[in-house]
């Protein structure tokens, strides 16, 4: 992984590929490589859809290796959905296969100058960049079919849908996981409308002949990597709860403290939850006789993801998350499972975010286009997404574009991305983050709970109102060193709760890298990638004002808890100091 | 907690349903606990002696209970929130994300959801016997629903017709027995429970045709 690939897609007589030495983008990975790359190389005022954006797709640092879990991979670039920095990252096979080829990043620069599509095949050898206008508008899964029957099972591809090819700023990356079906997303911020920009349909790589990426201390490496895999397994969350029932589990017990945002986020309690939960979800998957534990890439031992069947027992798409469940289902009033993995496999078929379109959905409902609880005026909805309709084009470019259109005025968006699963009114502190930062509301952004192990911005009183900022700043500073190591959030419980397991993985990186990391040197990586991302935003027009909420969250109460949001502007101002 | 044979003699006209089923079935009935079901037991004491004296649960098994839901609200202090008559009570084992590290009972991020956070208020209560209402989640379905099927819960009808809806052809087939009010009766003992009113209540028990689960 000492190179980097740039494809020139606008190159005069065709795009034109180039290998790059890391030079200072040496020893980032993941959401650090991807934002340093965009922060230092695009204009912040370009258009996201111009030639001057850039798609970058940068596996972790520990990619490639025998590291569990390290099979994530991120997408960066300047997101038409929110204007500003955008990071979306994914699981799948992309990642390790990448990685193995040697390649720290691939960058996708210029734009064609008609509107050829192009496939890119990647191997040991060579990199082909092909024409190929028989791939226009495929689905994915129809795409990856075809990708089979030319370039064999041994790969995996990366791609886009027909909602990245036609620019909607909810379309999403795809890739491939171990089936190789393209069950995989980085969905959030339109990243899939950027690769469309650049004519690029599906990459396809085969790591053929190519070994697993060697640590500089090999024993050091697996011993770590042994610890590591035990910390994971002993932890009630990732060695028992994820397994059992995936991220779904989720259901139940925000929608009994009244956090699960439903109907458009009307109120916090929804009636047909129990028909929707993880529970119930896992059970339907075993008794169809699809996989209720079942892991995203090679490598992981979490295993939160499985398969899911419809009645007949035939493959329908993957286990839907818990953010799928609950933007498809309790948000938009819907409690049948087979509506929403049916929706969850248009979705990814057409290449769309999940918790952005449901989100589209639910203001579509709202605005009166369709029944809360309609399962099947749903379906139809993404069914127009899919056919490039006038009304499928307004929900494929996301909630807030969909509100717009049609005078909706409850619209729960931070700078222009859909809010996920929580409310923020419930569960202030996670507002906070979403009013923050930099990616627009995202439940990820500050996910990684290890501030207690890293302890980043020294002692904090969690129990003073004044601690959510807090809080929130080291959260978010733990995330984004996790997500350029191309580690799965998942493994934050372990670090979470067992010191040794976060040590684990300091020496991962020690023993590959030859590094003497401690905790102080993860939290400057986290810290170093947000200051990127802020002054990315701040050059794209982006001020304090942006770090709000909806004004709706401060002034609407929210049954059953009757609660608003309440933490304040100039302590949301606070997030930053460092 | 009072037994299902306790509860028979105090029903007062209650219609009781013990199904005997095959131990592949048993897991359809544990997903019936996360949508909550009544107990009798004795009220007005503090959580904590609530899930040891009346659920029967020893310290260990409580600490397995990471997040405790009271009325809708996370309890942070199993000691001093207390049980009341009418009350909801939700027990889940640890759970991901963020928000899941939150609502763990006196997490370092409980701070994140101060405003519905539990806190007592004080006010009177009746000690004596009443109704909980209680909801399992996630593993401890398995762990403590087992316990609560065997000793039998209180349900609506309506909770129990819509259960009965959703099973499939199988289901009919696991089921070896059904007794109503004592007596061997058969499925033809579930045409007396559709025929109740949705808001009526019913008890349930379950077990298997030999042994224990």
């Amino acid at each position: 992984m000492d190179k980097i690939l740039r494809i020139d897609m606008g190159a005069v007589g065709g795009p034109k590929t180039k290998e790059t030495p890391l030079g200072e983008y040496a020893g980032l990975g993941g959401r650090a490589m991807t934002s340093a790359i965009v922060s230092k190389e695009v204009p912040p005022l370009c258009h996201p859809l111009g030639a001057e954006n850039k798609l970058v797709i940068a596996p972790g640092m520990l990619s490639g290796t025998i590291a569990a879990m390290s099979g994530r991979i991120s997408v960066g670039c300047k997101s038409p959905l929110t204007g500003g920095i955008k990071e979306a990252n994914s699981g799948g096979q992309a990642a390790q296969v990448l990685a193995r080829l040697g390649y720290a990043a691939i960058v996708l620069e210029g734009k064609p100058k008609d509107d050829t599509l192009y496939k890119i095949f990647i191997n040991k050898d060579d990199v082909k960049i092909i024409p190929d206008n028989s791939l226009k508008l495929l689905p994915n899964y129809d795409l990856i079919e075809k990708m089979k029957g030319e370039y064999g099972l041994k790969i995996a591809c990366i791609s886009i849908g027909p909602a990245g090819e036609r620019k909607m700023s909810a379309a999403s990356v795809a890739f491939t996981d171990m089936e190789l079906r393209p069950t995989r997303h980085a969905g959030r911020g339109g990243v899939g409308a950027v690769m469309g920009a650049k004519g690029v349909k599906v990459i396809v790589l085969d790591d053929a002949e190519m070994k697993m990426r060697s640590p500089k201390d090999p024993e050091k490496f697996k011993d770590a990597n042994k610890r590591f895999v035990e910390g994971l397994r002993k932890h009630p969350v990732t060695g028992q709860g994820l397994p059992a029932y995936g991220t779904n589990v989720l259901t139940n017990i925000l929608n009994e403290v009244g956090g699960y945002p439903t109907y458009n986020f009307k109120q916090g309690r929804f009636e047909g939850a129990g028909k929707i939960s993880g529970e119930t979800q896992a059970a339907l998957e075993v008794e169809r006789k699809g996989v209720a534990t079942h892991g995203c890439h090679r490598g992981c031992v979490i295993q939160c993801s499985g398969v899911y069947h419809d009645k007949d027992g035939h493959y329908l798409t993957k286990q839907p998350e818990y953010e799928t469940v609950w933007a498809h289902g309790g948000n938009c009033g819907i409690c049948d499972l087979d509506a929403i993995a049916m929706l969850d496999f248009l979705d990814d078929n057409y290449g769309l975010d999940t918790i952005e379109m449901g989100a589209s959905i639910g203001i579509a409902m709202e605005a009166g286009l369709a029944k809360f609880g309609d399962s099947e005026a749903a379906i139809n909805l993404v069914k127009e997404v899919g056919k490039g309709s006038h009304l499928g084009r307004i929900l494929g470019n996301g909630a807030a574009f969909t509100a717009k259109a049609f005078g909706v005025e409850r619209v729960p968006v931070v700078k222009g991305q859909a809010m996920p699963a929580y409310d923020p009114r419930a569960v202030q502190g996670i507002g906070v983050t979403y009013a923050t930062s930099p990616m627009g509301a995202d439940h990820t952004a500050g996910y990684a709970v290890a501030q207690n192990v890293l302890k980043v911005g020294g002692d904090v009183n969690a129990l003073k109102p004044e601690g959510q900022i807090e809080l929130s700043r080291n959260l978010q500073i733990a995330t984004a060193a996790i997500d350029s190591t191309g580690m799965c959030l998942f493994i934050a419980f372990a670090i979470l709760d067992q010191p040794d397991t976060f040590q684990a993985l300091l020496d991962l990186l020690n023993a590959f890298y030859g590094l003497d990391l401690t905790g102080d040197g993860v939290t400057e990586l986290g810290k170093k990638v947000l200051s990127m991302e802020r002054d990315f935003n701040a050059r794209a027009g982006f001020t304090s004002q942006h770090d709000r909420l909806p004004r709706f969250f401060n002034t609407e109460k929210f049954p059953p808890h009757d609660v608003t949001f309440d933490v304040k502007d100039e302590d949301l101002d606070r997030v930053f100091n460092w | 907690m009072a037994s299902f044979n306790e509860m028979e003699s105090d029903s007062n006209g209650l219609s009781h349903l013990c199904f005997v089923v095959d131990e592949t079935l048993i897991s359809r009935f544990l997903l019936l606990l996360q949508r909550g079901f009544l107990i009798k037991a004795h009220i007005g004491c503090s959580v904590r002696r609530f899930l040891l004296e009346e659920i029967g649960l020893n310290s260990d098994a409580i600490e397995k209970i990471q997040s405790v839901i009271l009325n809708g609200k996370p309890v942070d202090d199993l000691d001093s929130a207390i049980i009341r008559d009418g009350s909801s009570l939700a027990l889940s084992a640890a759970v991901p994300g963020l928000v899941g590290a939150t609502l763990r009972r006196g997490g370092r991020y409980s701070s994140f959801r101060s405003t519905i956070t539990y806190e007592e208020t004080g006010a009177q209560c009746f000690s004596g016997e009443g109704f909980v209402r209680m909801k399992l989640f996630n593993l401890l379905l398995d762990s403590l629903g087992r316990d609560f099927l065997k000793k039998g819960i209180y349900l609506s009808a309506a909770d129990f017709k819509d259960f009965l809806a959703e099973q499939s052809s199988d289901f009919w087939q696991g089921c070896r027995d059904v007794f109503l009010n004592g007596k061997a009766a058969g499925l033809r003992a579930l045409e007396n429970i559709v025929r109740l009113p949705l808001s009526a209540r019913l008890m349930l028990s379950v077990n298997v045709p030999h042994g224990d689960f």
